[in-house]
């Protein structure tokens, strides 16, 4: 018998990481932020490896590469800190700084704090995926493949 | 920021070493050296134009900057670092195929060499650059564990490992000293900026703990006795290593920090003279065992922590020729240190006993060396000649027993010396292959820098005096000049030759009592002192391990009980009135109530629980439960992480289980069944602490006062979300600290994990 689970959880993947992006770039002015975000993801990202295996939930680039992009959070995350230093404002000075007109509607606006909570929100999800293909590697027998 | 590039050009130098080392190993030295050379030049530019200095605002708040300054002493270090250092990357090039593969290492094991040691100059350049206590420990911290892995580059060797922890436990230690030093002095005169240290010490000077801390500090890392055990030792390493460390940049470090800080030094005369006494100590040690050793390289060091002695002598001395003779000892040592390396490569041997001759067969080397070996014993023509007079020059003003001092120090220098270069060159002819050119090449370099600072001594008088005078803060009228007259510089000159010449004659008369009498007084020395307190810690560091890991239930233990005492004392000792409130509660808050007994439900029912996988599901019941009180609290954006991150975790914990062995579950299971009395009175501790911690902070919840202006500051900085404001912007330098920690359990769970599925 065929079951639904494996179809229904890979159609489950483009909302749950359209509502984590939704989570991230809202997180400014509404309920949200890029930790629920990473951790949203990260979430479905575990739902296809228990639903089909490490083999299939590998297929994603991000899911591949989530260590990489933990990285990239960090870098973001230290970029965004400590660039404003170079050009002499204190450390972690986000822009536009209070009372500097800035650019959006609604909930979103343009602010350094989105590549903040970007880089947040890389990190959480490099964090959960890569554990979760941790905990896979080491329960099954297949060897180890790609990065 | 034109005073930053020489040192952003030599902290380039290491990473493009190691990128082109990824390219082609053989490629990664060229590079690096011609890094330092960019970077010398950028300096020789920038030190053209005249002294400058650079603050960079780091933490306004607490006074905290960056400060950089350009000045002659720091000009003379960083010129010394940077050139020794592009020499020295040059030789290991050709030294290091050899090395490995006599240790039987992979070829491409060199790029890692030439990094750290590329790693090691910036860390040099950017001691002497910086400006500030705080920066001064930091890069001097920087040197310390550079050095930790070059001495022990030998992984496999434990000579090599032991003598590289020796190295980073002194010279740590001491370092440490130097910071508690730094530090009184910061909370003393209220900054860490130098310039303002020393305004503020010229009407209050600086205490004579703190300035001893300091000396501490610099002692142990120029190997100066008694912390001059570690060097000897070190020489473990790689020739080229020692040749570096030891000449130009870790040694010269300690002496270096001395006249840096020399104006809290001047007026605290006690002091100096401890330093002069442990100077001449230092010299008369260091000279007396270089004059017996055998192996070379022990004699280098041994003559290394002699003449630092007296770099160390000028400095407490007040001496304007202290930066210059550290200086003028650089290219001098680091190319007998190369010498010997190319000898060892090229005969295999060690030891002074085991050759002789050699002078048929490396006639370059041995001409060379033979100059930088004048140039260490002080001869006229040679840069050296200029070093012993300026140090005759400050001893001769103060008095007869002084001059008689330096005399016969520079009497056994000229005596090693000679032994030295003799032993290697002289004597029974020894035939041997030729040395590669590479290896030779930095030595004939340096060799022709000693000689022609010594034939046109006129070049140095300017960045000797400009050194001088940053040190001391008046300007200099050092002078570098040959006299033909009969001027007690001159005589002391003579007679110390005279000496070296007459010890060296009758070397065979007096060597073996020598050895016989100093190998009795070693055995007492400060090094059975490490010895005994490093067999004592291991012993202290064995029984803690032990007691940790015996058990699960006591290394839980170990961390909590250290913990709640600590949470208790601080309840203790902190004055608070009204510190238990018990507030109150309406019907508004019965929801609020209802998921908390739900969660203290979850939490008790813990205690019963039997199997793992239901004490996860019921601890993240409490954690569910928790979700729902910021829910109801109004918190959206807490509870919603909380949910999240409450799955995420529940889920990760069961997977978890699955990889841990059934047995270990099973008899941790019955373990929990039974507690033990003192693991009721761990958790006890634990609990009661942590409750009492949580009741006092939220007695004294500031709500109105701090809750109103953080939900207006939000609003200003562009973020209505208040919690999002204080996450990224009012706290975001701790979010940065935590996430880094993340991604550091990231890197943790990922080696863990990846050594378990090889097994």
């Amino acid at each position: 018998m065929r079951s639904f689970v494996p179809p229904l959880s890979r159609m489950l993947v483009r909302p749950a990481l359209i509502i984590a992006l939704a989570l991230w770039l809202k997180g400014g002015g509404q309920v949200g932020g890029g930790f629920p975000a990473g951790a949203l993801a990260g979430l479905v990202v575990l739902l296809q490896y228990v639903v089909m295996g490490r083999e299939q939930a590998r297929r994603y680039v991000a899911v591949r590469y989530a260590a990489l992009l933990a990285g990239v959070g960090l870098l973001l995350l230290v970029g965004t800190s400590f660039l404003p230093v170079l050009a002499g404002y204190a450390p972690v000075s986000l822009f536009p700084r209070p009372g500097q007109p800035e650019l959006g509607a609604g909930a979103f606006h343009l602010h350094t704090a989105l590549i903040f909570e970007g880089g947040l929100m890389l990190i959480v999800f490099g964090l959960v995926v890569t554990v979760i293909d941790r905990f896979a590697l080491s329960t099954s027998t297949e060897e180890e493949s790609g990065p | 920021m034109p005073l930053l590039l020489p040192i952003l050009l030599a902290l380039a130098c290491a990473p493009l070493a190691y990128v082109a080392g990824r390219w082609r190993p053989g490629a990664s030295a060229w590079v690096g050296a011609s890094g330092a050379v960019a970077s010398l030049v950028a300096l020789g530019w920038e030190l053209t134009l005249g002294p400058a200095r650079l603050v960079l605002p780091w933490a306004p708040t607490w006074g905290l900057s960056l400060e950089f300054t350009r000045d002659g002493l720091s000009g003379l270090y960083a010129v010394m670092a940077l050139s020794v250092g592009a020499l020295v990357v040059l030789y290991s090039r050709a030294y290091l195929p050899h090395h490995l593969e006599e240790k039987g290492r992979p070829a491409r094991d060199e790029v890692r060499f030439h990094v750290l040691l590329l790693s090691f100059m910036a860390a040099m350049v950017l001691l002497v650059t910086v400006d500030d206590l705080l920066l001064l420990f930091v890069a001097l911290d920087l040197t310390t564990i550079v050095s930790y892995l070059l001495i022990g580059y030998d992984r496999d060797d434990p000579e090599s490992r032991a003598a590289a922890l020796l190295s980073l436990v002194l010279t740590g230690a001491t370092s440490v000293v130097f910071f508690a030093g730094a530090m009184t002095l910061g909370l003393q005169y209220g900054t860490f900026s130098l310039p303002l240290v020393f305004e503020r010490a010229a009407t209050s000077p600086a205490s004579t703990g703190a300035l001893v801390c300091l000396a501490v500090g610099a002692l142990g890392k120029s190997a100066q006795v008694p912390f001059h055990f570690w060097l000897p030792r070190a020489m473990a390493a790689p020739t080229p290593v020692s040749s570096y460390l030891h000449s130009a940049a870790m040694v010269a470090a300690g002496v270096f920090l001395l006249q840096r800080l020399y104006p809290l030094f001047a007026p605290a005369l006690a002091v100096r003279d401890g330093l002069l006494a442990i100077g001449f100590l230092s010299m008369t040690v260091g000279s007396l065992l270089a004059l017996v050793a055998d192996p070379f390289k022990r004699v280098l060091a041994y003559s290394t922590i002699a003449q630092y002695g007296y770099a160390l002598v000028l400095v407490a001395l007040g001496s304007e020729g202290a930066p210059f003779y550290v200086a003028a000892h650089a290219p001098c040592k680091a190319a007998l240190f190369l010498t010997v390396g190319a000898v060892t490569q090229v005969t295999g041997k060690k030891k002074l006993s085991e050759v002789s001759g050699l002078r048929h067969s490396l006639p370059v080397l041995a001409g060379a060396s033979a100059v930088a070996a004048a140039g260490l014993a002080a001869l006229p023509l040679t840069v050296g000649f200029f070093k012993d007079e300026v140090f005759f020059h400050a001893l001769v003003q103060r008095g007869p027993a002084f001059m008689a001092a330096g005399l016969v120090g520079a009497g056994l220098t000229l005596a090693y010396t000679l032994r030295l270069w003799w032993g290697l060159f002289g004597g029974k002819r020894q035939d041997v292959p030729a040395a590669p050119r590479l290896l030779v090449a930095p030595v004939v370099v340096l060799a022709g820098s000693v000689l022609a600072g010594g034939i046109l001594p006129g070049l140095l008088v300017e960045p000797a005096r400009a050194a001088a005078s940053a040190m001391r803060g008046e300007p200099s009228t050092l002078a570098l000049a040959y006299h033909l007259d009969a001027r007690a510089e001159n005589l002391l000159a003579v007679g110390a030759w005279a000496l070296g010449a007459l010890l060296f004659a009758t070397r065979l008369a007096w060597t073996p009592g020598l050895a016989r009498v100093l190998e009795v007084v070693s055995r007492f020395g400060p090094e059975l002192g490490y010895r005994r307190l490093l067999h004592l810690l291991d012993r202290l560091s064995t029984w803690l391990h032990e007691l940790e890991v015996r058990d699960l239930r006591d290394r839980v233990a170990s961390v909590l009980v250290p913990t709640g005492l600590l949470g208790l004392t601080v309840l203790w000792v902190t004055p608070l009135r009204h510190r238990f409130l018990p507030g109150t509660v309406g019907w508004a808050d019965l929801t609020l109530v209802m998921a908390l007994v739900f969660a203290s439900g979850a939490a008790l029912a813990t205690l019963r629980a039997r199997g793992h996988m239901v004490l996860v599901l019921l601890i993240s019941c409490v954690g569910f439960s928790l979700a729902m009180v910021y829910a109801f609290a109004a918190a959206p954006d807490v509870a919603l992480t909380s949910v999240l991150v409450e799955s995420v975790f529940t889920l990760l914990f069961a997977g978890l289980l699955a990889l841990l062995p059934s047995r270990r579950l099973e008899r941790a299971q019955q373990e929990a069944q039974k507690p033990r009395g003192r693991d009721r009175i761990s958790a006890g501790i634990a609990g009661v602490s942590a409750f009492l911690l949580s009741w006092s902070a939220l007695s004294h919840l500031q709500a109105d006062r701090v809750g109103t202006q953080t939900v207006k500051l939000a609003e200003v900085a562009h973020s209505p979300n208040v919690v999002a404001a204080v996450l990224t912007d009012f706290r975001g330098l701790d979010t940065v600290g935590e996430m880094s920690v993340v991604v550091a359990a990231l890197l943790g769970v990922t080696s863990l994990l990846r050594l378990k599925g090889k097994r």
